[in-house]
């Protein structure tokens, strides 16, 4: 597709405002460029040196300290995209991705919304109402009840009469709930108050609704989803799915596709299946059904994710189908371009989410400055990155730096290239889990393709301990480095001192085509 | 210069000598010991940033960086650190077994009282930061000597949360 085609086409745009941070919105504003649109990025305080900043044709200042008042402010982000020019907006993940009322005050501003249409968002953001349309439209849900439990312990009577007739051990979910936040398993009936005032507080924290319900705690499952696309022209596709089994604590860890325990009789079944809940919510755009599958080849509905996913380069590797690209076209009103028969399957590719987090000490956030930084390159390996050499790691945002995706003709080829990707990953300064990601793909149980969703939470830490080096070896390394002058800045690297007067970098491409208003 | 490996607060020291700019050890010590000196050739790199390494006759090339006293070093493809610490200066602030806030965050639970035995990997204290909720775990067996937060605090980077002693 070119500007000239999304100019002519039926929902017209040729600037695109990516309402987002990090290594998704320098993927957004790359793949805007490509298709000959004009890239806007947004961007708080912390951010004003950031990567997605740099990238962009032109960045428009959001004013404030919190979240709220920058890249969750969608009056804000609205009147950006007015001053900035733009006449479309691309969400991202996370932040105001999944908001109706945002989906909604977009288009109403007369701006094109690259995403799933209002009430596809709504519908399936409300876990409740998703189970219900999902169960009326024949997709398997998990046993559980759609009784819901509004915020407040008061209700807890309520609570436990539905826990005890969904049976334990069970799991607690926020309706509003994604990404893991909100969620916790009750193993004895005696944990449930604990928990349910957990996940609640969580809940309530990051969703502002406390409500939640109940499903049956699942065991010896993996989660495998579906990538879907449908277009404004009743065209709906699946991309075959990807397994992100490897999760802590429901927080993905590597993903893959394809994944080693579906068959290409259980792929179909669980395309139709993904395509069906699309379709049930008149979707529109690039979306993902998540499934739990069970060892007997079982599938049940999780929840749909309205919008682009973290893990879907995997699924670009493997079909060869550029999905933001899609959602440009999509979005813009043309037609799909593909039929379910065009979708191929071409070898195997394993996604690693780089992240600033000590594994040694409870992966708790990591912070610092990025002193070096130089990712893996060759045949089939793509980092798709937020941050670049220099660069300071805050605990403003998520700790997510860079995705390392690797592609090879088959899954043992695959992860041999991701150890080899991951020991060339440098990053120094901020503690990292490149390490550890190293640990979890070469364990055993990953690389047999047996791992369930508990895997990681139920092995001991200690499984993937770093293998430690010769001291010895390492204090001869630091006194040399130090008696060399290795911790002087070297003329090469005069782009990250910042000058004394001005206060700004002096890299003089940094302002280059840019307004701070 | 003294230097310690990790999380290790045991302090080393090393002597190097230089042939020609590659250094190699001439002596090295642990806690005054003296130890025998691995087979290790150093020299400068043309990239910046970068050492090169022989280790028993084999070389690599070695990412290293500094960050305020400490040097980050890509070997082998696994990343350690090494702390320089002045000579005689007291072991590392944090006592060992101590646990550091490693962001500012709340405290929302403790788990834990002082004088209790807790077991390694145990809940010790829950943080909030970022809307996600961190359990701080034990990272050894042992008692809590010291607890200096408690639910509701707001904490600092580097603020030391728990101590556990023997």
């Amino acid at each position: 597709m070119t500007a000239e085609s999304f100019g002519s086409a039926p929902r017209p745009f040729g600037t695109v405002l990516v309402a987002n941070r990090g290594e998704i919105a320098v993927r957004v504003l790359q793949a805007a460029r490509e298709a000959g649109l004009r890239g806007i990025a947004v961007y708080s305080d912390p951010d004003a040196g950031s990567l997605h900043v740099e990238v962009a044709d032109n960045a428009v200042h959001l004013p404030g300290d919190t979240l709220a008042e920058t890249y969750l402010n969608a009056g804000a982000i609205i009147s950006a995209a007015k001053s900035s020019g733009a006449d479309s907006i691309h969400p991202g993940y996370g932040f105001l991705s999944e908001r109706a009322d945002f989906a909604k005050a977009v288009e109403d501003a007369g701006l094109v919304w690259i995403g799933p249409p209002a009430e596809a968002i709504s519908t399936m953001g409300d876990k409740i109402s998703a189970r219900i349309r999902m169960v009326e439209s024949g997709v398997p849900v998990i046993p559980g009840e759609e009784l819901s439990v509004p915020d407040g312990a008061k209700h807890l009577g309520v609570l436990a009469v539905c826990a005890a007739r969904v049976g334990y051990p069970l799991m607690l979910k926020a309706s509003a709930g994604g990404g893991g936040k909100g969620m916790r398993a009750v193993h004895e009936p005696k944990m449930l108050r604990t928990e349910y005032e957990a996940a609640s507080r969580e809940a309530s924290a990051a969703f502002g609704d406390g409500t939640i319900y109940v499903e049956r705690l699942l065991i010896g499952v993996r989660h495998v989803e579906v990538q879907i696309l449908a277009d404004s022209h009743g065209n709906c596709i699946h991309l075959n799915e990807r397994d992100c089994s490897l999760q802590r604590r429901h927080q993905k860890v590597l993903e893959e596709a394809p994944s080693p325990a579906v068959t290409p009789d259980l792929r179909e079944a669980m395309g139709d299946a993904a395509v069906t809940a699309a379709k049930a919510v008149n979707y529109v755009g690039a979306g993902t059904v998540e499934f739990l599958l069970s060892p007997r080849g079982k599938f049940y509905f999780l929840e749909m994710n309205t919008r682009l996913q973290v893990e879907h380069p995997v699924t670009e590797m493997t079909t060869g189908i550029d999905l933001v690209q899609k959602q440009f076209e999509v979005a813009a009103g043309l037609h799909l371009g593909l039929v379910q028969n065009d979708v191929r399957l071409s070898g195997h590719a394993i996604e690693a989410r780089i992240y600033a987090e000590d594994a040694s000490k409870g992966f708790l956030p990591a912070v610092g400055r990025l002193s070096f930084w130089k990712s893996p390159q060759g045949p089939g390996i793509r980092v798709d990155s937020g941050v670049r050499q220099g660069d300071v790691v805050i605990t403003d945002f998520d700790p997510m730096l860079a995705k390392l995706v690797v592609h090879a003709p088959t899954r043992q080829a695959a992860l041999r290239r991701l150890d080899t990707a991951l020991a060339d990953f440098v990053a120094l300064g901020v503690t990292t889990n490149i390490g550890f990601l190293r640990n979890v793909a070469a364990h055993h149980a990953f690389a047999s393709g047996n791992v369930t969703t508990e895997f990681l939470d139920s092995t001991s830490s200690s499984e993937f301990a770093e293998p430690g080096a010769d001291p010895a070896v390492l204090v001869a390394i630091a006194s040399a480095a130090q008696r060399l002058g290795m911790d002087r800045a070297p003329s090469d690297d005069a782009s990250d001192s910042v000058d004394e007067h001005t206060g700004h970098s002096g890299d003089p491409f940094r302002t280059l085509s840019r307004s701070f208003p | 210069m003294e230097w310690s490996v990790g999380d290790d607060s045991r302090r080393y020291t090393a002597a190097l000598v230089d042939s020609d700019g590659a250094l190699s050890l001439s002596s090295l010590q642990l806690d005054g010991m003296e130890l025998d000196s691995p087979d290790v050739s150093i020299t400068r790199d043309n990239l910046h940033g970068r050492l090169r390494v022989e280790i028993a006759g084999t070389p690599r090339l070695v990412h290293v960086a500094k960050v305020g006293d400490v040097w980050w070093i890509h070997l082998d493809g696994r990343i350690h650190v090494v702390r320089a610490h002045e000579p005689g200066s007291a072991v590392a602030e944090p006592a060992e077994g101590s646990l550091s806030a490693p962001m500012p965050g709340t405290v929302l639970e403790v788990h834990v009282k002082e004088g209790q035995r807790v077991r390694e990997g145990q809940t010790l204290v829950v943080m909030e930061a970022m809307k996600m909720e961190h359990r701080v775990q034990a990272p050894r067996a042992g008692v809590v000597t010291k607890l200096h937060y408690s639910e509701g605090d707001r904490v600092d980077v580097g603020a030391i949360l728990v101590e556990i002693g023997d």
